[in-house]
């Protein structure tokens, strides 16, 4: 920050950025940043959408029926992705900074995505589980 | 004057915040889906929400995380920025968006809370 301004290079920013060589943590350094923007404009669809519930019963219950059709819940369930991913390398950044997690980072990010795709297909089993259930009871 | 807005501290305070905020959050994200979204009806039915929100208990949680979750993605958001290089024109467009925006829907949250 305290160097003199720098012209932008020719092949413009992005480029630059993805010029650089990358490995599993530079991937996980790119997704952290594109899933940390991607929830934190969520935070302000959420908020919006629940000032709902300050116009009663109905006007809720209405827009609900909305977010609990399948596309909405698939939607939902894509959701769950990002914030695992975040979440989990969030922990890993904070061992990188505080508990020597330099030495192990790239064990950490095995982790990070096993636990992340164990949690990601439980919230689907847990999401989708009963309403295929009765999706197939009503066939038979 | 300084050359670069948000250029004038080190930013560690909000570095270790945003770690604190971050471990916190961990918890209470991955609690609040498995609350809300895996059982549809806890999440999404006027009754449910309604119940909760009379809770003293829940209404301090929803106004901790309401304000710990915005404030962590909004200072990760100025983060992101702060590693390029901008005209101060330009940062202080990005820093005032960021800064306005996160106290409108600050405010449209706790409304939203406070109303039960």
């Amino acid at each position: 920050m305290a160097m003199a301004y720098q012209a932008k290079p020719p092949e413009g920013w992005v480029n630059t950025n993805l010029k650089y060589y990358k490995h599993g943590g530079s991937w996980a350094w790119i997704l952290h940043r594109i899933t940390g923007l991607g929830l934190t404009a969520y935070i302000y669809v959420h908020i919006y959408a629940l000032t709902t519930l300050t116009q009663g019963e109905k006007a809720f219950d209405e827009e609900m029926r909305l977010f609990t059709t399948p596309v909405f819940k698939i939607l939902e369930w894509l959701l769950f992705s990002l914030v695992l991913f975040h979440a989990f390398n969030g922990v890993r950044i904070v061992l990188v900074d505080w508990a020597d997690g330099a030495r192990y980072h790239k064990k950490i990010l095995t982790v990070v995505y096993g636990l992340g795709i164990v949690l990601f297909i439980g919230m689907g089993l847990l999401m989708f589980m009963s309403p295929l259930k009765n999706m197939i009871a009503s066939i038979k | 004057m300084y050359k670069h807005s948000g250029s004038r501290g080190s930013g560690a305070p909000s570095w270790v915040l945003q770690r604190i905020t971050g471990l916190l959050l961990v918890v209470v994200v991955i609690g609040h889906y498995f609350v809300m979204h895996a059982d549809p009806a806890s999440g999404h039915t006027y009754a449910a929400v309604l119940e909760r929100m009379h809770h003293p208990f829940w209404k301090m949680f929803d106004l901790t995380f309401i304000t710990v979750g915005l404030w962590h993605g909004l200072n990760g958001t100025w983060g992101i920025f702060r590693d390029y290089e901008m005209k101060p024109v330009v940062s202080l467009t990005i820093y005032g968006v960021i800064i306005l925006s996160g106290i409108a829907f600050w405010v449209l949250g706790v409304n939203t809370i406070l109303s039960f």
